[in-house]
């Protein structure tokens, strides 16, 4: 049977993985109530490739059992204890009703999830498996890889090293530590990715690689310490060498502040090193303080969260109504205007992509009256956690539904499909922007011949505005410096005081204001170049000079 | 290159251009009207390519003379008597209020000559305004009994060859800006009091501004 001789691989292979640590080591930590996969990894030593998929508890059980026949033959005469190990009566030396890792809290026993208990005898890493493909096939996402990414309670890695140190001080003087230092622990994380990637991919039925699609799995503490003096789980580490008798260690977890005479020799681990006060028997106090929870202590809740990293769209809209703001509008419960452009086109977009929301941003923005016309102007829709990502026939699909819609407010261009760059793009060249207008205005005298001269002479005219009246509530006063490139005047037949005004100026100067003045607080105005009364009707804006989309 | 046109025969002289020397402009020229609601865009097609064409409003529908962009509300006190009543208040939409004088009656006494924005200890034109939430702009009073104009808050004082004038504030709130052309040039009270001579900028409270609006007469 091949599933047979596969778990009796797994077995040998877990066997060998555990006859690498010293078996007294083992029975140590077993007894202190740490699970096999911690004491694995903390010895750093990787899992066989294959995992432990077949294997359920009980089988670790035989395994610990098994441990006093393998390994180095020392002889027990510390551990007095464990001599009867190969008598019948080794009930009660077995591991007992399996208890939760007081290290890791159940994680890597895969004893709990969705707050649903599993029994120890089940299959533990399959089962888990499971439930995360159904809730990721729940979601409904469509997806080409996923990477796994993990959230631990944050007293994990401090329960790592202080198990560490704890193995330091009692076994420090043993050979087989001091030929290799414990250096190297592997993180719950990695372990934790370890196991659950291979039969994820074999589930999802695709490969895991870096993407755009994460699936999150968040464990968290089930009930917060309380018999703890210290709540803050985060320990002051700081750098100390052997050699320095008196360093002064927060230890913050287990609410110890004390001088330390530093007898037990500490293990320079590279970066990190953690002195822990000694109680003067040579054990590290801080590592039984810890276990001040209870012996029953409640293990880890999961929660599986499945997302797809933001996707932009990005094209150019057009704005043939005058009644339509671009983004949505409500002054006191109150909208302004008929619809908005955002609505208009995340309407078209979000629910194809079947997203959870949208996000629209674009260069620059006009007023609800003022028609946006000719190239249109560049914008983004970054849609959130979509399930579905469209391929370029769907794009021009939706780009021609939202252009022959029947109301035709708002026209796209060039609509398509963007990668994160799409921010740096659209920053880009905002400054430099160029943009054209087309206004219809009125002054108090006859236009004459000289005024058409007079304006399209002015080539880079600076003008002085200050924050118009209009804005003037929501926005600083400042004095801005603007600059029109150009102008040119367009008779209209049939009136002598309305023309059409043609300009090119740079982005952020307000038109309206340089067409009338505002009170004379912008200048040089149409009014007073031209030496009469300026109102302005209608704008138009002509041209957003981007090289994007 | 699109068409921008405002009527139709602006249309034909700005497309005429456009359209080989062989076709006569007047039949061919019928550009298809593809929104009738809108009237905004047509397309005029040639045999090379499609323009869009914009159009414009009518000139038959131009107003003679287009409404003001800066003064919605105007209200001037129609008493003449009490000098206190030519202060008028424009107030914009968003809840700012510019503040002016009416000095039509000032000019048989030879206009205004001066001004002085430093009355009662701060110099009205020092205030400097910064940031969203205006941050350092002048807080003004303003009484409510009528009666006691003098109890309002005074933002400058003008000057005629026979007189002095003080200007009150009127509406309680916070005093943004300043008229610094007004400053410059006290004769723009004579051009144009209604639009480059206002005096001064304030942002009233919602509360306050109701509260003085009744006072107000003639709202137009």
């Amino acid at each position: 049977m091949v599933a047979g001789s596969e778990a009796e691989e797994d077995l040998r292979a877990f066997r060998e993985a555990v006859s690498l640590v010293p078996w007294h080591v083992a029975k140590d930590l077993i007894s202190r109530e740490v699970c096999l996969h911690c004491i694995i990894r903390l010895f750093g030593i990787r899992e066989p490739a294959k995992g432990f998929t077949s294997l359920s508890p009980s089988m670790f059980s035989d395994i610990v059992a098994e441990l006093p026949s393998t390994g180095e033959g020392l002889n027990g005469i510390e551990l007095g204890e464990n001599k009867d190990k190969n008598d019948d009566e080794t009930n009660e030396e077995r591991h007992p009703a399996p208890s939760i890792c007081s290290v890791c809290f159940g994680i890597l026993q895969i004893c709990k999830v969705n707050d649903a208990e599993i029994p120890f005898e089940k299959n533990g890493v399959n089962f888990l498996a499971n439930v995360i493909a159904d809730a990721v096939k729940e979601e409904g996402h469509e997806f080409d890889s996923f990477c796994v990414e993990v959230s631990t309670p944050p007293a994990i890695p401090e329960n790592d090293l202080s198990l560490l140190s704890y193995i330091n001080s009692k076994y420090g003087s043993e050979s087989w530590l001091q030929k290799k230092p414990l250096g190297n622990i592997i993180s719950l994380k990695e372990a934790l990715k370890a196991l659950v990637t291979g039969p994820l991919e074999t589930k999802l039925g695709v490969n895991c690689s870096q993407g755009t699609f994460r699936i999150w799995l968040t464990y968290k503490e089930a009930s917060p310490l309380t018999s703890c003096d210290d709540k803050t789980p985060v320990a002051k580490r700081q750098k100390t060498d052997c050699n320095n008798k008196n360093t002064l260690v927060a230890c913050t977890t287990y609410g110890l502040v004390a001088e330390n005479e530093a007898t037990e020799p500490c293990v320079d681990s590279g970066k990190i090193t953690m002195t822990i006060p000694t109680d003067g028997f040579g054990n590290g106090i801080a590592y039984h303080e810890s276990s001040c929870l209870s012996k029953s202590r409640e293990p880890c809740s999961l929660s599986i969260e499945c997302y797809r990293d933001a996707v932009y769209f990005g094209g150019r809209y057009l704005k043939y109504s005058r009644n339509v703001s671009q983004t949505c509008w409500m002054i006191d419960e109150e909208r302004m205007g008929v619809t908005s452009v955002e609505e208009i086109i995340s309407g078209c977009i979000l629910p194809f992509c079947r997203g959870d929301k949208s996000k629209f941003h674009a260069a620059g923005r006009e007023d609800i009256d003022v028609r946006m016309l000719g190239s249109g102007r560049p914008f983004l829709v970054e849609i959130q956690n979509a399930r579905h990502v469209p391929s370029i026939m769907d794009i021009k699909g939706i780009e021609e539904k939202i252009n022959e819609s029947k109301s035709k407010l708002v026209r796209v261009k060039h609509l398509k499909l963007l990668g994160s760059e799409a921010w740096s793009l659209m920053r880009e060249g905002e400054a430099e922007k160029q943009k054209q207008y087309a206004a219809v205005v009125w002054i108090s005298r006859p236009l004459e011949d000289r005024d058409l001269c007079t304006l399209s002479s002015f080539k880079d005219l600076s003008i002085m505005q200050k924050t118009p009246i209009r804005v003037l509530h929501r926005r600083s006063p400042l004095e801005r410096e603007k600059i029109i490139h150009w102008m040119k005047i367009e008779r209209i037949s049939g009136s002598s005081q309305y023309f059409v005004l043609h300009l090119c100026t740079q982005a952020g100067t307000y038109i309206k204001e340089f067409v009338h003045g505002d009170l004379g607080r912008t200048n040089p105005s149409i009014g007073s170049i031209l030496g009469c009364r300026a109102e302005i009707l209608q704008l138009d804006v002509t041209d957003v000079k981007m090289d994007l989309f | 290159m699109d068409v921008y046109c405002l009527d139709h025969v602006n249309f034909v002289a700005q497309v005429e251009h456009l359209l080989p020397a062989r076709q006569n402009p007047q039949t061919k020229l019928k550009p298809r009207r593809r929104w009738r609601r809108e009237k905004t865009l047509t397309r005029l097609t040639t045999t090379k390519r499609s323009y869009a064409v914009y159009w414009y409003p009518n000139v038959t529908d131009l107003p003679p003379l287009p409404p003001s962009a800066v003064n919605p509300i105007s209200s001037p006190n129609p008493d003449f008597k009490k000098p206190s009543h030519h202060h008028f208040i424009y107030r914009h939409p968003n809840g700012l209020c510019v503040v002016g004088y009416a000095s039509g009656h000032l000019s048989d006494e030879g206009g205004v000559k001066g001004v002085d924005f430093n009355v009662r200890k701060s110099d009205r034109r020092d205030i400097k305004v910064t940031g969203k939430r205006m941050k350092g702009a002048m807080l003004l009073r303003f009484r409510e009994n009528a009666q006691q104009f003098e109890a309002d808050t005074m933002l400058c004082k003008i000057s005629t060859s026979v007189n002095t004038y003080s200007i009150r504030c009127r509406v309680k709130g916070s005093l943004l800006e300043v008229n610094e052309k007004f400053v410059k040039q006290p004769n723009l009270l004579n051009m144009s009091a209604e639009r480059e001579g206002f005096i001064a900028i304030i942002m009233p409270k919602p509360a306050d501004w109701l509260k003085v609006k009744s006072k107000l007469g003639g709202v137009r």
